[in-house]
């Protein structure tokens, strides 16, 4: 399956592509409408608990304390109105960084592809279902909108860090959440395809780096970058601003950027902002010296 | 470097939406804590009941990152056969050392057997019986199952899960075996028959998940055979 034959499908069809894809899940589970209904809305509970509670008190820390309680810095600072940015985006970083908060501390989380990336596409569904008003209905619609997308870049390419770097957890995540966005802002199949090559173009080439092996840092910070790029991207393909290499050219070009990274950037701790003098020192106190 | 091809993709791995959306579970890695959960699952399944010993072999990204990615406490937690988002997983180590089973993780420093870089080889036993297993953690927590050895047979499935195996004195279960998927619409991928020292091993490689009611079916055939579903 490919991107093309979805934007095909639902203009053939005259269907959302939301729709397309619960009907592939009842087919493929053999499951009922309401089965696979209620397993997705446990999903987005899932992600609302996350972000709820990373904003409670002073926020949550991981063991390490490496991170935590910047979702509860980021909720203040939006509240003063005085964010350069603009409180839509700095309200999907928050719910971002927020999930990957509770994700490094070991709390509960909906892996989105994966948890190392499990607070881009919450992130942007928690800032926009303000700006678009989405009823929980059309909330649960986005999740199995980006739900397809991610098949398609997971099966014709992947979604590992090991694998592919960075680019493939919260690139992929990113693109997922553009084409999801652009549907539910009532754009066409064509501009969700467009949004999705745009905001996976835009993180070509990220490696994955965890310090210490953690997934804190660089993690959490890059799902806020994983939500602001997928906002972008579907603010531009909602303008019309169309890109040229289409989504399937684009995974594919993930999956060979990803087979040319060598393994030091890929999850191993061994390189990126996990070798510089901080990187090592942090693995050090934390891991002991080898 | 030379050009990269894509001729090394695979088959249709991630076949449900909740593959990439989904799992719920405890944090922080997909792929080295839910996928790893998985992996110590299968090992969970094939041994049947606790072991008295785990010996853990892990390689390269496993190997490097399984300490800060909490892969000790999940492949532990599926051993134990706790789910993705059983707040007990980061305990497990504990829970399973209070029970008086003796746990070993290794890094290895060589390339991974199965040529994945999240690889994981658990081997289970106790005073009578032995189990191994070699999984490897794709992506999002799903994975695959690239090496089995139980009572004495050793298999090397193509890797995606679902997979059954019965284990039985009788050397004529297969047609039984089929019926039953037909019945349920399973269709199967790759199918392989064993036998050694008298006992006959059936695996099959399944296309789609089995519903409650076929595992019902599957399992009323406990009384003639062992049977695991993976």
């Amino acid at each position: 399956m490919s991107i093309k034959e979805i934007v095909e499908a639902a203009n053939e069809k005259q269907v959302p592509i939301y729709e397309l894809a619960i009907k592939q899940e009842m087919e493929v589970t053999k499951s009922t409408f309401d089965e696979v209904w209620a397993k997705m809305e446990k999903n987005l509970e899932t992600m609302e608990s996350a972000v709820k509670r990373s904003v409670e008190g002073d926020g949550v820390f991981s063991p390490t304390g490496l991170t935590g309680g910047d979702a509860v810095r980021i909720k203040k600072y939006l509240e003063s109105g005085k964010s350069l940015s603009g409180d839509v985006m700095m309200r999907g970083v928050q719910g971002a960084i927020g999930t990957n908060e509770v994700n490094a501390a070991m709390g509960v989380i909906c892996a989105t592809p994966t948890a190392g990336a499990s607070g881009t596409i919450p992130g942007v569904l928690y800032t926009i279902k303000e700006t678009l008003q989405l009823s929980r209905e059309d909330q649960i619609h986005f999740l199995f909108t980006s739900a397809l997308f991610g098949m398609i870049v997971a099966n014709n390419a992947c979604i590992a860090g090991a694998l592919g770097g960075c680019q493939a957890e919260v690139g992929s995540a990113s693109a997922m959440a553009a084409a999801a966005a652009v549907e539910a802002a009532g754009g066409t199949p064509e501009q969700s395809a467009h949004a999705f090559s745009t905001a996976l173009q835009n993180l070509l080439g990220l490696v994955c780096d965890p310090v210490a092996g953690l997934v804190e840092i660089p993690c959490v910070k890059r799902n806020a970058v994983g939500t602001a790029n997928a906002l972008v991207a579907a603010d531009l393909a909602l303008a019309g601003v169309n890109n040229l290499i289409d989504a399937d050219e684009v995974i594919d070009a993930m999956y060979r950027v990803g087979r040319q990274m060598p393994r030091e950037l890929r999850e191993t701790g061994l390189g990126g902002v996990a070798e510089t003098p901080t990187g090592i020192a942090i693995r050090n106190k934390i891991l002991g010296k080898e | 470097m030379n050009a990269v091809t894509l001729k090394e993709k695979k088959n249709i791995s991630y076949k449900s939406c909740f593959d990439v959306i989904g799992p719920v579970m405890i944090g922080p890695s997909s792929s080295h804590t839910a996928g790893a959960l998985a992996i110590g699952l299968v090992a969970n399944k094939l041994f049947k009941g606790l072991p008295k010993r785990v010996v853990v072999k892990y390689y390269e990204s496993f190997a490097e990152t399984h300490k800060g990615h909490g892969t000790d406490f999940a492949i532990i937690s599926g051993i134990l056969g706790f789910a993705t988002d059983d707040s007990r997983v980061p305990d497990a180590i504990k829970i399973a050392e209070s029970q008086g089973i003796d746990i070993t993780f290794l890094e290895e420093s060589g390339d991974s057997p199965v040529g994945h870089p999240n690889t994981a080889d658990i081997y289970l036993e106790d005073d009578s019986r032995s189990i191994r297993t070699v999984g490897i953690s794709v992506g999002g927590g799903l994975i695959k199952v690239k090496h089995i050895e139980i009572d004495g047979f050793s298999l090397n499935p193509q890797g995606s899960l679902p997979i059954m195996i019965a284990i039985s004195s009788r050397n004529n279960l297969e047609l039984e075996l089929r019926r039953i998927f037909k019945k349920y619409e399973v269709d199967i991928n790759n199918s392989t028959n064993l036998e050694k020292d008298g006992k006959y091993l059936y695996q099959f490689d399944l296309d789609s998940q089995l519903s409650g009611e076929a595992r019902k079916e599957l399992e009323n055939l406990s009384d003639i055979a062992n049977i695991i579903i993976l």
